[in-house]
């Protein structure tokens, strides 16, 4: 991929979103960055650390995301320019920093950007933060480009610096993870010293103090608006006294471009893009009020502008505006397949919305074509479910608890966490989870279940959590159980990288984000000082395995077991092998096997001939890791060292 | 005509396991990834998709057809209705020094073994070994005397033995032999009579013991409370009225009211038709009140042929058993017949198949 | 005259190799000149699950990164089902297909809770949906040029080879020759050359 931090002023660049996030923050001078990985943000703080040496700056994965804004709050106030970047979830984890750190302010810029994921791809909540930035009083702006991505977030820096308050940019999974061309501009770094002492104070205080603060904070905003009715990021395109407007903000102006274009509605509707959305730019917003008969908000998730510029309209109501027909998710024009305000936009949803409330007609595709498509794609096409890749030891850890409890016979309860262990709830997991909620709720839960034996819940309770999680946000829930007495069993499933989001490093890792030798915290040392009794085994030593967590779960307490071995697309395999399926010796659907490996046990690399009427192994998805081979009970799986 | 269905996992998990039925014999397990024996129990991790499998095909408790079994083994169907089959009851006795003083009583069991080892009969044979603790036993496979005399002693907790049988048959390239309790002996048959092949035509010498019931490995926690973290040395139940159940250890004797032990039963044991082994090639046991004495049931011709041979090699010397002893014995298995048949009655437990008219023999 | 926007749909499963060639393919576009915009389904959907790439050429403006349903002009197919998966939702009676025909069975039908369909079928339906199917045995080529996993890098060739797009097989060859400076960029080149050959040698289905 291309080299981020060209210094070549206009030149263009095709770049991802969050790339661009990461030279908009180059180009402002940005000197300290943190965050957690989270999915869509991830690649924002990898960009930025590849570059770090090269302009000077730090950059550090932190254990969670509160603890990333904090450090990225103190880089601030100390008079450095500081960035934090996470996911729309990571946003609820730093609530208790931002909640405060809006009101103790900043002297450097200080820049907060969530991304968040409509249509929950790959998150657990559709939660859209843009609710943070009005909840916290903070200024808010929303990149609709790749362009728009890296000039807001250089200006984020200047504005939050002018005002002294965080400043929060919302980025979705459609923009961070697409690309466009970018025009590069120019990059000022700008050296500052770290300065903060004894004549300093930085906080929100408390009673007085905190509501003059919020007062000052509140100043903050007026000043801001009227900066936003200025910004270039705010634009009105279409019929000047348009009867019909679309409000839109982020990935909606592109979608609402094309829909208008495809409908062949560009003479009669106006689209008003707003980039900078808290607070809302209202004299702009209140003269293109002035001329509309119908407004449809084109927005990702809930219905922000919507809801504030209703408030807007409610005020402006007084002097002669309206009446207006606003059209939403409130009237179900905007929405996806489980309703309005759920699931993400895309043209197809806003030409919906426009040809029912101008009660046009538009085929995309024939009739005959629809149906036809939708005859097949029942008939013959079997869906495709995630799966753990192949030689991923979470499937042989998950199998190891998936016996355990069998042995053990009462029916225990597996509680889920975030991760690639995930899909422990699926059938490549054995759907051996039951529960999956956020960071941590694993053990949280756990510690719950864990202690209702006094009203009859007698079952082992198994928590499973990764190493990263585990740092993240299991500490003080491990604490919590023994404190508490909580009977409880946490696997800690160790692959030693933080492997969803991309491979990140943790603490445990030895490595940090720029790519430097670190101290290890040791998972088993963090039990040890809290007092529990710890265990470490590796999954594909899978009777072993097997037979310790059967025993750990024969005793009450809090324990826990550390299920340790490296994934295999983090650290691959450096000898060579090759795998295959000896048909002599394959016994398949017969009694005593019954396709176990391809049937139950579910790696992709294991395959199924269905002519020959025998197990095979796929050479091209195979990782070598061999476990199949200790798991066939007929040995017909063999391994050679390859040529 | 009786019309056997042979079912699979699922019909074993309901039919069997839910209905703690499953006696551990262990002839379920080690046959594929699904079927694991556990603490005294068979576990099912999930069932396999098949709907005929060789785990239903082989339980002692999923069906058990007594005339075709009996016409297999002995040509016919049982004329004796108490004990089964046999061609002579009779007191037998090892005349081996060590193995005298490593058996719990005549050592029969041992000297049999180790003869058939001894003289090439078998290659190999699986037992009932003491594992460390001395109280969990766990299947053995022996080669020679020394391993034999590991595993000598009465064992009172369950173990599955077969779990162990078709792999050690696999490994051999001659006979192999084992000692279990009825059964285990009961799903050997079933191995060899059975229409999936296995490795079971392997299996030379099945030596049954009598047995009324096995305790579950619960029962060695208890034990240890009881005596405290020391060496075993032996279990004993001396036979009634004692009503005693005795702890041997290195340094004492701990007498525990076999009342005390009872809970420790497996339910499995108190619907069990089978006291003496029926199925076996040789059935041993005690002889009340003479604890250097066994009581042997000779059933099969190639039972009767190995005795002999052993009997001639004065590795065992015999007596005939006293008349009183011998109503005694068909006594006690007649009434548990009566009684367990009367047990799967009311629980409508139906696998046992016997002839209509002993059924309403024993039940009248 | 090229379409406005030129849209190609790129699908097979996560792992395949369809970021790489999504960016290779969009990368060249825009050393032609042209805007482009990509949109890619990340994260989870890796995990052996259904991935799609949308990669859009304008001429004159940059366009969001989503293709509206029935808008795919071309479909470069990484796995037959995924091809004929995207076909129903993207295709339309214009759109032309360029398909991968090796199988990557699912784990719903490794596991027997559905039967993966006959090739030939799959094949079929595409065709029966859309204007031109020419199929590549892409992983066989790759394997010739040194590793399975460049069966993207040859579809791609494959896509240059033929008229369908207006960017040039020399800018192509120039980014592949930078994605992949520092790993193999020969066997790559090899594999790019090797479906342009075979694009050019095959007729459609």
């Amino acid at each position: 991929m291309s080299y981020i931090g060209i210094d070549e002023p206009g030149k263009r660049m095709l770049l991802m979103g969050n790339e661009a996030i990461a030279r908009g923050a180059l180009e402002a001078g940005v000197h300290f960055c943190s965050g957690y990985p989270g999915n869509p943000a991830s690649e924002i703080l990898t960009t930025l650390s590849d570059v770090a040496k090269e302009f000077d700056s730090y950059v550090e994965w932190s254990v969670n995301e509160i603890v990333a804004l904090e450090a990225a709050g103190a880089a601030a106030i100390s008079g450095l320019r500081a960035l934090t970047a996470m996911k729309n979830l990571g946003a609820d984890v730093c609530a208790d920093f931002l909640m405060t750190a809006n009101l103790s302010g900043t002297k450097g810029g200080f820049v907060l950007v969530t991304g968040d994921d409509p249509s929950a791809h790959s998150t657990t909540s559709e939660l859209d933060t843009r609710n943070y930035a009005r909840f916290a009083g903070i200024p808010l702006l929303e990149p609709a480009t790749t362009q728009e991505a890296k000039d807001m977030t250089n200006w984020a820096f200047d504005l939050s610096e002018e005002l002294e308050v965080i400043c929060m940019i919302r980025t979705v999974t459609r923009l961070s993870h697409s690309r466009g061309v970018v025009t590069l501009g120019p990059i000022k770094p700008e050296k500052r010293s770290a300065n903060f002492g004894f004549q300093d104070m930085w906080t929100s205080g408390s009673s007085r103090i905190t509501c003059m603060l919020h007062s000052i904070l509140h100043e903050k905003l007026k000043k801001a608006q009227a900066k936003f009715e200025e910004s270039k990021f705010n634009w009105y395109v279409g019929k000047d006294d348009a009867d019909f407007i679309i409000v839109t903000s982020g990935t909606g102006w592109l979608y609402s471009l094309e829909a208008v274009k495809l409908l062949e509605l560009e003479e009669d509707v106006g689209i008003l893009k707003l980039g900078t959305t808290w607070p809302l730019p209202e004299k702009l917003i209140a003269s293109h009020l002035r001329h509309a008969k119908e407004v449809l908000f084109v927005e990702e998730t809930d219905p922000f502008l919507e809801q504030n510029v209703k408030v807007l309209a409610a005020d402006l109501a007084i002097e002669g505006f309206g009446p207006i027909r606003f059209y939403g998710k409130k009237s179900n024009s905007i929405r996806g397949e489980f309703g309005a305000g759920t699931g993400e936009l895309d043209v197809d949803i806003v030409i919906q919305a426009l040809t029912e409330i101008k009660e046009l007609t538009y085929v995309p595709t024939e009739k005959e074509y629809i149906s036809k498509a939708q005859e097949l794609l029942s008939s013959i096409v079997p869906s495709r479910t995630m799966s753990f890749c192949a030689g991923c030891p979470h499937r042989a850890s998950l199998w190891a608890i998936k016996k355990a409890l069998k042995w053990d016979g009462r029916d225990g309860i597996v509680t889920g966490d975030i991760g690639c262990y995930s899909l422990a709830m699926l059938p490549t997991g054995f759907s051996v989870a039951r529960t999956l909620q956020c960071m941590g709720a694993g053990i949280g839960t756990a510690n719950g279940f864990g202690n209702l034996r006094r009203f009859g819940l007698n079952k082992p309770v198994v928590a499973l959590t990764g190493d990263s999680t585990f740092y993240h946000a299991c500490i003080p829930a491990l604490i919590n159980a023994r404190w508490n007495g909580a009977n409880l069993l946490l696997v800690v499933l160790d692959n030693n990288t933080t492997a969803m989001t991309g491979h990140q490093p943790h603490p445990g890792s030895g490595v940090n984000a720029l790519g430097q030798s670190s101290s290890k915290v040791l998972i088993e040392n963090i039990c040890k000082g809290i007092g529990v009794e710890v265990q470490v085994c590796d999954p594909f030593n899978l009777d072993e395995a097997v037979q310790n967590l059967y025993e750990m779960l024969q005793t009450d307490g809090t324990k826990v077991m550390i299920f340790r071995h490296a994934c295999p697309l983090a650290f691959p395999q450096e000898k060579k092998v090759r795998v295959y399926v000896d048909q002599d010796k394959c016994i398949g659907e017969e009694c005593g096997c019954a396709k176990f490996c391809t049937r139950v046990f579910g790696c992709p690399g294991n395959i199924w001939d269905y002519e020959e009427g025998k197990a095979k192994i796929d050479e091209t998805i195979c990782n070598g890791c061999g476990f199949c081979a200790e798991l066939c009970p007929e040995e017909a799986i063999i391994i050679e060292e390859a040529a | 005509m009786y019309r056997i269905e042979i079912k699979g996992p699922r019909e074993l998990q309901n039919e069997v396991l839910d209905k703690e039925l499953c006696s551990a014999c262990g002839a379920c397990t080690n046959l594929c990834p699904y079927i694991d024996m556990v603490a005294g129990r068979a576990v099912m991790i999930e069932p396999c998709n098949l709907s005929e499998g060789k785990c239903y095909d082989f339980c002692p408790r999923t069906y058990i057809d007594v005339p075709t079994l009996d016409n297999d083994l002995f040509g016919t169907y049982r004329s004796d209705l108490r004990i089964g089959s046999n061609i002579m009851v009779i007191k037998a006795r090892a005349r081996d020094d060590e193995i005298k003083s490593a058996a719990q009583y005549g050592g029969v069991v041992s000297a049999l073994v180790t003869y058939a080892l001894e003289s090439g009969e078998i290659e190999a044979a699986v037992l009932a070994g003491a594992s460390i603790d001395q109280i969990n036993p766990k299947p053995t496979v022996v080669r020679n005397r020394s391993d034999v005399l590991q595993c000598a002693g009465s064992k009172y907790i369950v173990c599955p033995t077969i779990t162990e049988v078709l792999e050690a048959a696999k490994k051999t390239t001659g006979k192999i032999g084992l000692v279990g309790t009825p059964c285990q002996v009961t799903s050997v048959r079933k191995m060899q009579a059975s229409k999936f092949e296995t490795a079971a035509d392997k299996i030379g010498l099945v030596i049954g013991l009598f047995c009324t019931w096995a305790l579950l490995p619960q029962a060695q926690d208890y034990i240890k409370d009881l005596v405290g973290s020391v060496n075993l040395v032996k279990f004993d139940v001396p036979p009634p009225p004692a009503n005693m159940f005795i702890i041997e250890t290195e340094t004492k004797k701990v007498e525990v009211s076999l009342d005390e032990m009872r809970r420790f039963i497996m339910p499995a044991c108190n619907v069990c038709f089978d006291m003496t082994s029926e199925f076996a090639d040789i059935s041993v046991g005690t002889v009340e009140g003479a604890a250097d004495w066994n009581t042997v049931i000779v059933r099969t011709g190639f039972g009767k042929e190995l005795f002999r041979q052993a009997r001639e090699a004065g590795i065992i010397e015999t007596a005939p058993l006293e008349k009183e002893r011998l109503d005694h014995l068909y006594e006690a298995s007649l009434n548990r017949k009566k009684k367990v048949l009367k047990e799967m009655e009311s629980k409508k437990i139906s696998c046992l198949i016997i002839r209509e008219e002993d059924r309403s023999k024993l039940l009248s | 005259m090229m379409e406005e926007p030129l849209n190609l749909v790129i699908t097979g499963v996560g792992g395949q190799g369809n970021v790489v060639a999504s960016h290779i393919f969009a990368s060249a576009a825009s050393k032609d000149g042209f805007n482009v915009s990509v949109g890619e389904t990340y994260g989870a959907s890796q995990r052996g699950g259904a991935v799609m790439s949308h990669v859009r050429l304008s001429e004159k403006t940059q366009y969001g990164p989503l293709i509206p349903r029935g808008q795919a002009h071309i479909m470069l197919g990484f796995e037959p089902i995924e091809c004929l998966r995207a076909v129903t939702g993207f295709g339309n009676r214009k759109t032309r297909v360029i398909v991968n025909p090796r199988p990557i069975y699912p784990i719903d039908v490794l596991s027997g809770v559905s039967k993966y369909p006959p090739i030939e079928d799959v094949l079929e339906a595409i065709k029966k949906l859309v204007s031109s199917v020419h199929v590549v045995e892409a992983t066989e080529l790759a394997k010739e040029a040194g590793n399975p996993i460049m069966q993207n890098i040859v579809l791609v060739g494959c896509l240059a080879g033929t008229e369908f797009t207006p960017v040039k097989i020399e800018t192509l060859k120039e980014v592949i020759e930078e994605t992949f400076a520092e790993k193999h960029p020969r066997a790559n080149l090899k594999a790019f050359e090797l479906g342009v050959e075979q694009i050019r040698r095959i007729k459609p289905i």
